[in-house]
């Protein structure tokens, strides 16, 4: 009995050091991650300011277009199409309203 | 009118079928020959085999299937079991190549992956690329709850060495506080082969009640004020972390339980399939044809391995108690180790306690069951997200216990 009572203490000791382990393993891989992340995200912003500070300030027509490309390409709008290609014959019944002929002068002769 | 003439050409044919029966049987000689034949049919049906053992038993496989359907409790395990409960009952004769337990026949050759104990590994493959760390990853002190509720194992372990069990025995029931099947199988394939059936049934049997035996405890075990502590969210987890995580777990974990190895191998290397995403067609295969397969034949071996002859004993009585009273303090253990866990930690850090009995594996029931619990006490609490950490906490910490039993009584 000794031994098994000795095997469970050891058997619990053991399952908790393995995920201690993976704890404290993962706190520092998540800080190290956190800080990495925030070097790359305080490089990218610190690039933008400089290249925002040698440029001149975009104009409001410029930023307007700039902004309909971007929202025309993220949206990708775009016609619906039936992917069926035919020629449709429109019929039209003759209807004299716009006829050219009505509105020119008949001359005598 | 029309009933007569049928009653009539019904008995007629009997009639003639009976003499030309008599005709043939003085014609050849043998007399009783059909007779005889007859005989040896009636010996071989499942009603001259009959035993009220099977009727139980096939009952039992009949509530399994209702429990599945009506309830909805884990139907995805109880209706393979069940249905593999009544096959593995029909009694027959042996010497047919029939049974699971004869050599060669065809349920003996499937029920091979349960002995030899590799169905469990690929079902962890599948658990792996199904499960997302990131609720872990993003605060691993909730790792803890699992380990804690690891100690439902050990001390199961030492109460069935107590009540007679052998080591081995007594290891392989113990396990079973793991709530983690496929674990059970494996490591009882390894320490007590002969115990398959009654462990995996009772492992599966109380992961099905889950929402039945973890709610009393964690409600005796809490205050009101503790059930409503509401947890920070978690943070966002980045791509490389997701990656890195099954990498360095697998190294940390199999390197201090190496015995656990084709658990944690195939867990950790189904999650890379997932998070690396470069390979998300064989994380597919994993997370949904594969595990499918596996579990279909994995619950019914299982299920057809509970002969009447063989699983009802004295030992599977006790197996089943020893079950129960290992599921109850596996849940306290979880809970009463996140309230400990809450003396340490400052205020706004702390931890609610009913994700404590999430620790205990079964994958997502137990998580579940924390987040209703959860809802019961604050309707607007939501407590999944956490609870799925100790919950996949779990199923690590139970495979390397898994791995420490098998190293200690081997």
């Amino acid at each position: 009995m000794g031994d098994i009572l000795l095997m469970t203490v050891v058997g619990i000791l053991v399952v908790f050091i393995a995920l201690a382990i993976l704890v404290f393993a993962f706190i520092g891989f998540g800080k190290l991650s956190n800080k990495s992340f925030s070097l790359k995200r305080k490089k990218t912003v610190t690039d933008t300011e400089t290249v925002a500070t040698e440029k001149k300030i975009i104009s409001g027509p410029e930023v307007a277009a700039i902004a309909m490309a971007l929202h025309l390409f993220l949206s990708d709008e775009h016609d619906e199409e039936s992917n069926v290609i035919t020629i449709k014959r429109i019929e039209r019944r003759y209807s004299p309203w716009n006829s050219k002929i009505y509105g020119m002068r008949n001359l005598i002769r | 009118m029309n009933r007569k003439i049928k009653r009539f050409t019904f008995t007629l044919l009997l009639i003639s079928l009976f003499s030309v029966m008599q005709v043939f049987g003085q014609n050849s000689g043998t007399g009783n020959a059909i007779l005889e034949s007859l005989n040896t049919f009636w010996a071989s049906t499942g009603f001259a085999n009959f035993a009220f053992k099977n009727l139980s038993m096939i009952a039992v496989g009949i509530i399994f299937i209702i429990l599945a359907v009506k309830k909805g409790w884990e139907p995805l395990l109880l209706v393979p079991i069940g249905f593999g409960m009544i096959v593995g009952n029909i009694p027959f004769t042996t010497g047919y190549e029939i049974g699971i337990y004869e050599e060669g026949s065809v349920l003996n050759i499937l029920y091979s992956g349960v002995v030899k104990g590799w169905y469990p590994p690929l079902v962890f493959l599948g658990i792996g690329a199904m499960t997302d760390f990131s609720s872990l990853i993003s605060n691993p002190k909730l790792m803890l709850l699992g380990a804690a509720a690891q100690i439902g194992i050990f001390l199961t372990f030492l109460g069935a060495f107590a009540i007679g069990f052998t080591p081995q025995q007594a290891g392989a029931i113990g396990i079973i506080g793991g709530a983690d099947g496929p674990t059970a199988i494996f490591l009882a394939s390894k320490l007590a082969p002969e115990m398959i059936g009654t462990i995996a049934v009772t492992a599966y049997s109380y992961m099905a009640l889950i929402p039945l035996l973890q709610p009393p405890v964690m409600r005796l075990l809490t205050t009101k004020k503790e059930r409503v502590i509401r947890m920070k969210p978690p943070r966002a987890v980045s791509k490389t972390e997701k990656i890195a995580f099954p990498i360095i777990g697998l190294i940390l974990t199999a390197f201090i339980s190496p015995s656990a190895l084709p658990l944690l191998g195939m867990l950790f290397l189904g999650n890379l399939l997932k998070e690396s995403t470069v390979t998300e067609r064989l994380a597919e295969t994993a997370r949904f044809a594969l595990i499918n397969s596996i579990t279909i034949i994995l619950g019914f071996t299982v299920g057809a391995s509970t002969q009447a002859d063989r699983f009802i004993t004295w030992d599977s009585l006790k197996i089943f108690g020893l079950g129960a009273l290992s599921f109850i303090i596996a849940t306290a253990s979880g809970v009463l180790f996140a309230k400990i866990m809450n003396l340490f930690l400052k205020e706004g850090n702390k931890v609610n306690p009913l994700i404590g009995s999430a620790g205990v594996s079964a994958v997502p029931a137990a998580a579940r069951v924390s987040q209703e619990q959860g809802l019961q006490a604050d309707r607007t609490n939501h407590l999944l997200m956490h609870a799925m950490a100790p919950n996949v906490a779990g199923v690590i910490g139970s495979a390397v216990a898994a791995g420490i039993l098998l190293s200690l009584l081997t």
